[in-house]
Formats: structure tokens, sequence, C-alpha cells
């Protein structure tokens, strides 16, 4: 008889209507899930540096556990040696020893208050480990194509046999702890995704060779783990479907699905289907891949299997999985990063308020944070990982009730508008635009999945109505206006200025403005520089290159796209090369001519380049207002691109942070 | 005020130039600093090519993003063979990757080779510039060889003392 946890009910919520699929029970191995939904592992920095699990990382799970709806949320993987060659992130949870066991119970004890099923992973990150150690360790001692990784030693058999028993000591630390389900992490260049590939593990013993003596640890991984859990307790594996490194000749597809094939003979009760690896020079999660790119594999992997298949990797909306599993070629719809950027995600889709998911946008910024050892961080949503802290996740009721004038209705301006609204402020949001969105208007017809951030605005557009913002769209707003409202506050959130260009040959009919090239309002010729090599340059680059244009990007900054975050500004310089674009970074324009631009390094270095068209897309600071304001002795705050021109993050964190404390 | 291109080419052709030229004494400065610290009972060409070695090494790790087996094993040798070519072009050599009759093998030809020049001003034998110009490539291949799982070898065919004619090395996978 399988085992039930907590017994939900869905038939009453508008979205187990609407997605019927996602809401209906799973059976893996003895134990019944009540719906097809699972927070995946995910390491968050959030834990101390010795392992132990923090006020923050338990916070930061118990948000998720209440999103997944009675479902699936896993806390992220540990690492399992007291060496720390398994250790990838500095703020990873340990379970080397049982002092740790307290802090997972917690962790479990936090997901069962959710009334969800709690998992633990276990996670030794092989190759991508060693955060704090000189070495890590693997099958072979393949060199390190990232630099960002520690230099590789090979494991000797008994080292083989004990990191075996550290996952079995682990999985038994894990069941004290209280987890009900339990999974092996095998991707991306982790420890087990190391055994199972052609491109590491270059082993001639039995731990090496075909892809079945490649799964031998895997095997005995699996099956020393089952050995030692509860028959009610399932094992799941994550394993590559696709590793996408045939430039370095891993594994092909038949050989990843026969490592499925291997691993459900060797016992386990489900597989997560994944693909990628850090080291791949193919781009898998990043919003220039279109949503629902990968769940193919989900369908290839059942059938080569017949335990439950589980996937994430661009999932972000419930239609897709809803179909997919009805049709039967997936089971179980996983999230990480949709989750991320709103934890009650799938319970907002259960009680069928979907707009109001603040949805991830792909950016990646928080895989950028992991790999530079700092704690997670979401591009989109300034509470995660504040969770713990009472300010951020829960702002109280103002202890005055203001009337506050937000001068923009820009991402930063209504982040903050919603929010002050909430508080019980009463807020007049002013915009010299008939729309709201702010510069999103144009920056989202750049290509490449820009449309997506635009889901910024729909999403803080509902939270405005909820909160009883007012609008006055088509209202500019003058000293007058200021001095006839007399507001308690003013958020300036007009955005930034686009200044013009100070060169001889600065008044040039050439010169246009960013927005109305972007919004396709302006003649643009063929040759075109745009001046700004930050992310709307880029982004405005792009666009005229994919009409034909020959593009030229220059730009102030060192480097192009200083405010995109590493892990995405990769593939904006593929983008850039296949699209012809040329960038100058370190240099000024030193003047404009007939013939185009002359250009200046910051050495000195002098050279023309010709254009017919100029687009202004350097950004700074939007002053105007301010000082009106002062003068009236009216409380003032500047938010977004109109204090510092950044980003979209930036403007949604500035907004917020004002937000919950004017 | 109008683009003088000569004048900004001129300027930045010197630039080079010293840049270049900067590599290479600077290199020997560096040599003479490690050889008074190892003291009279080390021999410098062992001191010489040690560094040759953290140098291809280094320049090795370097060389791992861009490698790429999906044009087969004779695009992955032409590919190297260039990269390698590429290393003494920065320091102003005039060097070339080509075919060899066999099957991937590349030989590495260098026309006009700075090293010599930069080593005779500094008391440097015409032989450790050849002997460690191998040295490192054969420590670039390391790690190109382990992380491909490819067997890889450089050779020096034939080198030239005085930096005249040509500079010729084999570049081949062995079984």
């Amino acid at each position: 008889m399988p085992k039930t946890i907590f017994e939900w009910d869905y038939s009453d919520y508008p979205g187990a209507k609407t997605y019927p699929h996602l809401f209906k029970p799973i059976q893996i191995g003895n134990l019944i899930i009540p719906n097809r939904i699972k927070y995946t592992a995910t390491e968050e920095n959030l834990n101390g540096l010795d392992g132990f699990v923090t006020d923050q990382g338990a916070a930061y799970l118990a948000q998720r556990a209440k999103g997944v709806v009675g479902g699936l949320c896993f806390m992220q993987g540990v690492y399992m040696d007291e060496a720390r060659m398994g250790q990838g992130y500095v703020g990873q949870a340990a379970a080397w020893d049982d002092k740790f066991v307290p802090g997972l119970k917690r962790l479990a004890d936090a997901i069962h208050d959710a009334l969800a099923v709690a998992g633990i992973q276990l996670m030794d990150c092989g190759r991508v480990g060693a955060v704090d150690v000189e070495y890590g360790h693997g099958p072979s001692a393949v060199p390190q194509r990232l630099r960002i990784f520690r230099p590789m030693k090979e494991m000797t058999k008994d080292e083989i046999k004990a990191m075996i028993q550290q996952h079995v000591d682990a999985a038994k630390r894990g069941v004290e702890a209280g987890f009900d389900i339990m999974e092996i992490s095998g991707i991306v260049g982790y420890l087990v995704s190391n055994f199972v590939s052609s491109y590491t593990n270059r082993r001639t013993d039995e731990y090496g060779g075909d892809i079945r003596g490649r799964m031998q640890a895997v095997i005995e991984i699996i099956q020393g783990v089952k050995a030692v859990i509860p028959e009610d307790m399932p094992l799941g594996i994550r394993l590559c479907a696709e590793e996408l490194l045939d430039d370095v000749r891993g594994n092909t597809a038949e050989e990843s699905m026969e490592s499925y094939k291997i691993a459900e003979e060797a016992g386990v009760d489900y597989i997560s289907c994944t693909l990628g690896w850090q080291e791949s020079i193919y781009p898998v999660i990043s919003r220039d891949i279109p949503m629902g790119n990968w769940i193919h594999l989900a369908k290839r992997a059942k059938e080569h299997v017949k335990v439950p298949i589980s996937m994430a990797y661009r999932l972000f909306k419930p239609e897709l999985p809803n179909e997919k599993i009805g049709a039967g070629e997936l089971d179980i719809w996983e999230m990480c990063r949709p989750m991320i950027a709103d934890p009650l995600m799938p319970k907002k889709v259960l009680e069928g308020k979907e707009e109001e998911i603040r949805h991830c946008v792909a950016c990646n910024l928080c895989l950028a944070r992991l790999f530079r050892d700092a704690p997670m961080t979401c591009y989109i949503n300034p509470i995660c990982a504040h969770e713990a802290n009472a300010e951020f996740a829960d702002p109280q009721p103002a202890e005055e009730e203001k009337e506050i004038m937000i001068v923009g209705a820009g991402p930063a301006g209504l982040e903050c508008a919603y929010l002050a609204a909430r508080r019980g402020h009463e807020v007049h949001v002013y915009d010299k635009r008939a729309e709201i969105g702010g510069t999103l208007n144009e920056a989202r017809h750049a290509p490449y999945g820009d449309d997506e951030l635009w889901t910024c605005v729909e999403y803080q557009k509902v939270m405005c109505e909820k909160a009883g913002v007012n609008f006055h769209l088509g209202t500019e707003v003058t000293e007058e206006l200021i001095e006839e409202e007399m507001p308690d506050s003013v958020v300036l959130a007009t955005g930034p200025i686009y200044p013009g260009l100070a060169v001889p040959g600065g008044d040039s009919d050439k010169i246009v403005y960013l927005a109305d090239v972007m919004s396709g309002k302006a003649d643009v010729g063929k040759k075109v520089v745009v001046w700004g090599n930050r992310k709307p340059g880029i982004g405005c680059a792009l666009h005229l290159a994919k009409q034909g244009k020959k593009v030229t990007l220059v730009g102030k900054d060192k480097t192009a796209g200083f405010d995109v975050n590493p892990s995405f500004k990769w593939r904006y310089y593929i983008y850039m090369r296949q699209n012809g674009i040329v960038a100058y970074n370190d240099c000024v324009i030193e003047e404009i001519s007939d013939a185009g631009i002359v250009v200046k390094t910051y050495d000195g270095y002098r050279w023309p380049i010709n254009c017919d068209t100029i687009v202004l897309a350097q950004r700074e600071p939007n002053e105007s207002l301010k000082k009106a304001v002062q003068s009236e002795g009216i409380e003032l705050f500047v938010v977004g691109d109109a204090l510092i021109p950044r980003n979209l993050s930036s403007a949604v964190h500035d907004g917020y942070r004002i937000g919950m404390r004017i | 005020m109008p683009v003088d291109a000569e004048k900004e080419i001129t300027r930045l052709y010197k630039a080079l130039h010293s840049a270049q030229d900067e590599i290479g004494k600077t290199y020997y400065r560096w040599r003479k600093v490690a050889l008074e610290f190892a003291g009279d009972n080390v021999k410098p060409l062992d001191v010489a090519l040690r560094a040759a070695e953290v140098f291809g090494k280094d320049i090795g790790k370097s060389f791992l993003p861009r490698m790429n087996w999906l044009k087969g094993e004779e695009g992955f040798m032409m590919i190297l063979g260039k990269a390698l070519a590429g290393l003494w072009i920065t320091d102003g050599g005039l060097a070339t990757a080509e075919k060899g009759e066999n099957p991937g093998e590349i030989f590495i030809k260098c026309t006009r080779d700075p090293w010599p020049t930069w080593a005779k001003e500094f008391g440097v034998s015409m032989e450790e510039v050849a002997l460690c110009r191998e040295r490192m490539y054969q420590s670039v291949l390391e790690d190109v060889s382990m992380f491909m799982n490819i067997p890889l070898k450089i050779e020096l065919e034939k080198a030239i003392s005085r930096g005249q004619g040509e500079t010729v090395m084999r570049l081949y996978k062995t079984e």
C-alpha cells in the first residue's frame, strides 16, 4: 500500500480545472505525491561557510514549500565529504556528519509545515566542486575548460568506494532528519555526471570504459542508498538526457538514454531529465532559448524508461507542462528559477491568480551570483534571500499615511507604487506617456527574448490595481503641478536622460534617440553607429542588425554590457559577432561630419567610421524636478535610472526598497 | 578635425612594435633575476626550460575553452596549429600552419622570429631559444592532449640559429 503523507483536495480550486493534469496525484515508488509540481534542489549560498543551515536558508525554503501546494519541495544538494572536495558553493549545506542532522531536520520540518513532500538531494559537485580547497576530485584528471574551477585529481578505487559510502551515510542522515524522498544529483558537471560522461571518465578499470562501466559508481551509489532508506522513501536521480558536449567528445544521446535505463535497473524510482553542462558551449536556459525548447527530451526519456520523468528547463508557464503530462510525455513539472522569482508561483496557478505571478526573466543572475560566492539574489524578485527579514518579506503598514506622488510609471515607479499603497499610503503615479512601462515599452523590442521582460510590468500593473494606486497617465509633472498637489513625498522614477553629443557636428540631423529607434518612429539609415555600450545600446544594435543594417557600437565603458550579468553577457557577445556588430569600447565620439563620426580611443587614437545614423543610447541620471521638490521642502526619493542608469533589476529593487520604507 | 590616417596608423604601428619588443626584453630581464636567485649550481638552460613549461602550461589552459571536435580530426588539428602559430605572431613573428602529407599532421613554420635578436642582446644562446620554443609548445599540448583525450606531439624539425630562414615544427597525433 503506497504511503500518503498529506491529503490534498484540489477539486474546488480554479487552477485544478484549468490545468487538471498538474493537480492530479502520482505514485513515485511507494509514495503518493498529491500533484505534479516539484521545486527542484537549488543552491542559494545562504548556509554558513561550515555547511550548517541558517535562518535565511530555512526561511527561503519554507516560502518555496508553501508554493508547491502539497507537491515536492527539495532542499538544495548537500555535500558529503569532510575534505570538502565535493562542495561546489561556499554556502552549500553539508551532510558529512551527524552534527548536521538538526539543521537538515529544520528544513524537512519547514517543508512539512507547508504540508508538502520534503526532498533531500545528495550532491557531490565533483569537477565543479572544491570551492574552498585546492583540488577537485573525479574519475579522471581531465583539465578544466573554465579557469574558475579547480584542477582535478583522479580518484583511486579506495576513494571511489569512500565516496559511495559518503552518499550512503548522508542518505541515512537525510532519513533521520525526516525527509520523505531522496535524490542523487548527476547533472551539469557534478561528480555523478563526471563518472557517466565519456568526456571526463577516461578510466580503464571497472569504473570506466563503456557506458555500463562509467555507470558502475552510480549503480553502487543507487544500490547503497536504496539499502539504507525506508521502502516507502523513493529515490530519484537527475541525469543528463543530452550533455551538449559534442565538441569535446562527451556522451552521445544514445549513451545518455542508456544511462537512464541502467539507473532504472539499479533501482531509482524516478528520473529528473536534465541537459547541458557548465562547460558546454551551448546555451540552455537563458532568455534567448524559447520556452519549451527542450521538452522533447522528456518524451524521449519516457520512451526509454518506465519510471516517472520530471523536467524543468524553460518551462515557466503551466500550459505546456499540463499539456505534456496529459499527453503522457512528462510526469512532473520541475521548477527552479520560476520559483526563485515567485516562490508561490504554482500556488497562484492553483488559485487561478496567474496574473499575480512575478515571472522569471531567465537572466541567470541567480547563477552568476552563486559562482561568485555571493548569496542568491533574483533580478526581478527583491524579496529573494531576504525571506527571514520581516522588513522585506512582510512590510508593515506605514506609521504615518502619506500622499505620495510617483513621477514615472516605469518598473521602478510601479514597484514602489504598489508596495507603498499596500502599506496604507495614498499613491498617485504620473507619467507623461499615455501608457505604463517606461523605457521597457521600447526595450522589450530588442531581440533574443527581451519581450519576456515585459512580464515584469504586467505583474506590477496587477499589483498596483489591487493596491488601489491612482494613475495619471498622459500627464507631465511640472513644478507647477507639484506646487498645486503638494504631496507629502515625491518619488522621482522618471527614467534616464539621453544627452546629446557636445562635439563638433553635435547638432547633426543624423542623430536620433534610442526610444524612437526601438519604437520604429525614427528613420534609420543602412550604416548606423549606436552611442552607448551598455544593455540599451546592445539591444538597439542587435535590433538594427537584425534588420540588415551595418551597426557599430561605440561606448565609454571598457567592455560592452557592463550592466549585463556575466551569465548572460557571453550570449550577447556571440550574437553581436553573429550579426556583424563591431564594438569600439573605451572610446568617445570626437566629432560628427557628413560622412560619419570620428572615434577617439582612451589612449588618443582617432579613426573615422562612416555612418548615416547615430543613435543616442548613452544614459545619464535625470536631475529634473529634483530642485523643484526640494525647494518645496517635500520628502524626496529618486529611484531607478533617474538615480543612476542601470538595469531593470536595479529599477525593481530600488522601487521595492523605497516602497517598503517610505 | 579630419583624421590623418597615415599619422594614426604610424602611431599604432610604433606602439605595437614597442609592445612586442618589450615582451622579449621583459622575459630576458626576468630570466636574469631568476638566474641570480637560482645561484651558480643551476644551469641557465634548465631554468629557461622550466620557465617555458610554466608559460606553456598556462597558455594551454587558455586554449581549452576553444577546443572543438565538431569539425573532426583534421579541422581540429588545423585550428590547433593555427593557435600555436598565433602565439608566435603575437610576439612579432611571421608564422603559418600548413597541412602535412600525413593525416592530422600540421607544420608550423616561422620565417621571421624576433626572439633570437632579443636573446643576442642579453647574451643568451640561440640553442636555448629554439629549445624553449619547443618546450613551451610541448607544455601547451599537455593539457590539450588530456582535455581532448588525444595524444598530441610537437617536435622541432628545423631551427635557424640567427632567426633567418625558416623554423619548422611538426604537430601530429601519436597512436
